[in-house]
């Protein structure tokens, strides 16, 4: 990989970085459950922009810019299982488990939705 | 020394900065310089306030700016000699001045005035790190409190602080043996009494605080309502009043944690703000002190959550607060002599001059 593009996955992080920042800040703010909705959006969010990404056909560096660097920092794994050990941590079982089963069922629907409409766009 | 002391609370956002640093530091750099006899700063784990924003350390997100605590007690003139600088450090927030009297040094045995008979909170500062004969400081007291059939103790940390006049902070590196930490008991009155000579060779150099409070409930039972107080005294000054709610991270309305369903309530229901504090030992009723061990999936740490308001209000308050402690919890209440509270560092309401009422 050349220069321009180790940079570019710099800055581009950045941006992802920010935009999780935001959107998680924003939902988080209106809703202030006792669920981290926040991290939820942003991690399905992430994962259907990133099969769509990938349906759209994107390959090589592209891919790698805006898949690894881009969504790569949008989206959270540490969050999502911090917030769910603090749930567990409160004795909110319930809440923990439904944080795991919706993050990964509904995240992998929104991946594979996210490739469907990118395949037929 | 037994004096008649000012107690000396601020509440604000942990982000919140004057123009060179952040307001915690700016007040406990003024605390230091002044040498206070006592002062600790302590990082919430959940609230809200003007705005009514929620802030709470269950979620990353609405972690980075919990509320912050600050009390300083000494005695009246030098407290009131500070109030002008604490008010000119520009945020949004509440200060609250309360009546305290203060025991170091030599504690005998002490008549109560008759006002602190109904119940008392004890409050004793003792270094982080500090032991009792190989136990640590905060351990023994609750131990001592426990056994002497206290209503209940709570141990909070403090992350900077003034302790007999000296600044001691805590370090990411480091000891942080003198770092202040609070310990709040309720009691009796004559129960807390008898207990404070104990305390005084226990400790050595005992700090304490003892003020006046009313026990409004107990392990789900009412008790007394907190105390009707008129909106202002004689000379129409405004007369505040806080509500403070002891429970383990255990207590539980419905399924959500107490503290938890007690902020999101007072939150939807307009209330002017709330804020908890996570102790790390503790007790209160029968069950022994406790706090949390290394291996374990849940937390059985003691929260605090304190609520400032009109008397009014408070009354409103205390209705949410009585339904959610219908099993668990103890309710106190005080009259707060002075409350402002500040936006975008002007004074919105309030004063800092002591309403005086005899109840």
């Amino acid at each position: 990989m050349s220069l321009p593009v180790w940079i570019a996955i710099g800055l581009l992080g950045g941006i992802g970085a920010l935009g999780r920042f935001f959107v998680d800040g924003v939902v988080a703010a209106r809703t202030a459950l006792d669920f981290p909705l926040g991290t939820l959006v942003v991690n399905l969010s992430g994962a259907m922009l990133l099969g769509l990404l990938v349906g759209l056909g994107l390959k090589g560096t592209a891919l790698v810019l805006a898949g690894t660097a881009t969504l790569g920092s949008y989206t959270t794994f540490s969050t999502w299982m911090l917030e769910t050990q603090r749930l567990v941590e409160d004795g909110e079982a319930t809440l923990a488990a439904a944080n795991v089963v919706i993050s990964l069922v509904v995240g992998v629907s929104a991946a594979a939705l996210g490739r469907l409409i990118g395949a037929h766009v | 020394m037994n004096h008649d002391c000012l107690k000396l609370t601020t509440y604000f956002g942990e982000r919140h900065r004057t123009a060179t640093q952040f307001v915690a530091d700016a007040l406990l750099d003024l605390y230091g310089r002044k040498e206070l006899e006592v002062s600790i700063m302590m990082r919430g784990a959940e609230g809200f306030g003007r705005g009514h924003r929620l802030r709470t350390d269950r979620i990353l997100t609405l972690s980075e700016d919990l509320p912050m605590v600050t009390v300083a007690v000494d005695t009246r003139t030098r407290i009131e000699n500070l109030l002008d600088e604490v008010m000119s450090i520009k945020r949004h927030g509440l200060v609250t001045l309360e009546r305290a009297r203060m025991l170091t040094g030599e504690v005998g045995a002490v008549a109560l005035p008759e006002e602190l008979h109904e119940a008392t909170k004890l409050t004793i500062y003792v270094g982080r790190q500090e032991q009792i004969s190989g136990t640590p400081a905060f351990v023994a007291v609750c131990e001592l409190l426990h056994r002497r059939g206290i209503a209940g103790a709570t141990a909070l940390l403090g992350v900077d602080g003034t302790a007999h006049g000296v600044r001691e902070w805590a370090r990411f590196f480091g000891r942080n043996a003198e770092v202040p930490m609070m310990i709040i008991a309720v009691g009796a009155g004559e129960q807390i009494a008898r207990v404070l000579p104990e305390l005084g060779v226990l400790l050595g150099r005992p700090l304490l605080t003892l003020e006046r409070v009313r026990v409004c409930k107990r392990d789900g039972e009412l008790l007394s309502p907190p105390t009707s107080l008129p909106a202002t005294d004689e000379r129409g000054l405004a007369i505040w009043q806080k509500l403070m709610v002891y429970a383990s991270e255990q207590a539980r309305h419905g399924r959500s944690p107490l503290h938890v369903a007690l902020v999101r309530r007072l939150r939807q229901t307009g209330a002017g703000g709330a804020t908890c504090l996570r102790g790390v030992w503790g007790f209160h009723g029968d069950h022994a002190p406790h706090g949390d061990r290394l291996l374990q999936l849940r937390r059985h740490v003691p929260l605090v959550t304190i609520i400032v308001d009109t008397p009014e209000r408070i009354a409103d308050s205390f209705e949410i607060v009585d339904e959610l402690t219908d099993e668990a919890g103890l309710v106190t209440s005080e009259m707060v002599p002075a409350m402002a509270s500040l936006a975008e560092g002007r004074r919105q309401r309030g004063g800092l001059r002591l309403a005086r009422h005899r109840f």
